[in-house]
């Protein structure tokens, strides 16, 4: 028998401790969990989108690359194809979106003969520089889109959509 | 714009600048031997016009099929569309079909007749390339009636 015996209110007050403890633990761990659980969460293998579009054969003068993503819409699930303006400057792959800023059309590259170096918009002649800045004067309220283009084994990718960072 | 409670929003704030609708006009054909061509009609119909749509968005506002029988009266169907147009208040209007007897109705203007390609058993990207050469036909006459 040891000396430091333990008393009977010491071995209750350890037993309480340490299922109170356990309890406790219990139930801060799922809240700790759910608190820290966005910056866990893996994001999908990729966001970008895979086109079929040598990089290679782009040029300083934009060409229009479609990609097809599958869209959710509630229950129903499509497959989309959306377009890009893309064009190189030096060595850098831009992409822009071709979604007017005034009210949704499709632009096009040199669509307006008369401006052969700016995008177009034929709905209500709407018209962009090269790098999406909206030419003041004409409908549209502000530049094109931007979107996160990189180069997958010499095949161009699109990824998501942000604003444009091209004009200042 | 697509004819849903959105686009409708929008197009109530922008109406000085969609001026224009487009109605698809769709038989339906339910008997033996003309249900599989009606329906690749269909098809076909609903994918240009919602590419139509997308080159177009904010100019035109693309109205679901309106669908009728074999038999149905087009003389009068045509009157009573063309007058709810009317009240609508758009300056184009633009009725776009398959069938071939709304080429000869005098009583509306800018009838888009276009003979159905079956796309049914194409695959997606021969799809795709195929409908936007049917655009790319589409689209002068659209600009045209604007300028």
């Amino acid at each position: 028998m040891s000396n430091n015996r333990v008393s009977r209110r010491q071995f209750l007050g350890y037993t309480l401790t340490g299922v109170g403890g356990f309890m406790a633990a219990g139930m801060l761990m799922p809240m700790v969990r759910f608190a820290v659980d966005p910056v866990l969460q893996q994001k999908g293998t990729s966001d970008f989108v895979l086109t079929d579009q040598r990089v290679e054969d782009i040029t300083e003068e934009p060409v229009r690359v479609d990609f097809t993503f599958e869209q959710q819409d509630a229950w129903y699930t499509s497959e989309v194809t959306n377009s890009a303006w893309v064009y190189k400057e030096g060595d850098r792959l831009i992409a822009l979106s071709p979604v007017c800023k005034h009210l949704g059309c499709t632009v096009n590259w040199a669509g307006d003969p008369n401006h052969p170096n700016q995008f177009f918009c034929p709905c209500h002649a709407g018209r962009y520089e090269k790098n999406g800045q909206n030419v003041p004067g004409t409908p549209p309220l502000g530049p094109l889109d931007e979107y996160d283009v990189q180069e997958q084994d010499g095949f161009v990718a699109i990824g998501a959509a942000k604003e444009n960072t091209l004009t200042v | 714009m697509h004819f849903i409670g959105k686009d409708i929003d929008q197009y109530l704030s922008q109406r000085e600048y969609v001026d224009t609708a487009v109605v698809p006009l769709l038989e339906l054909n339910l008997s033996e031997t003309g249900l599989k061509s009606s329906a690749g009609a269909s098809e076909y119909l609903q994918s240009l016009t919602a590419l139509l749509e997308k080159q177009f968005k904010g100019r035109i506002l693309l109205f679901p099929p309106v669908s009728y029988t074999a038999g149905a009266d087009r003389t009068r169907m045509a009157e009573e569309i063309s007058s709810e147009m009317e009240k609508g208040g758009f300056r184009h209007v633009f009725y776009m079909t398959t069938d071939a007897q709304w080429r000869s109705m005098e009583s509306l203007k800018n009838v888009l007749w276009l003979p159905a390609i079956p796309t049914g058993d194409m695959d997606r990207n021969f799809k795709q390339s195929v409908m936007e050469d049917q655009l790319r036909q589409v689209l002068p006459l659209f600009l045209n009636e604007w300028s």
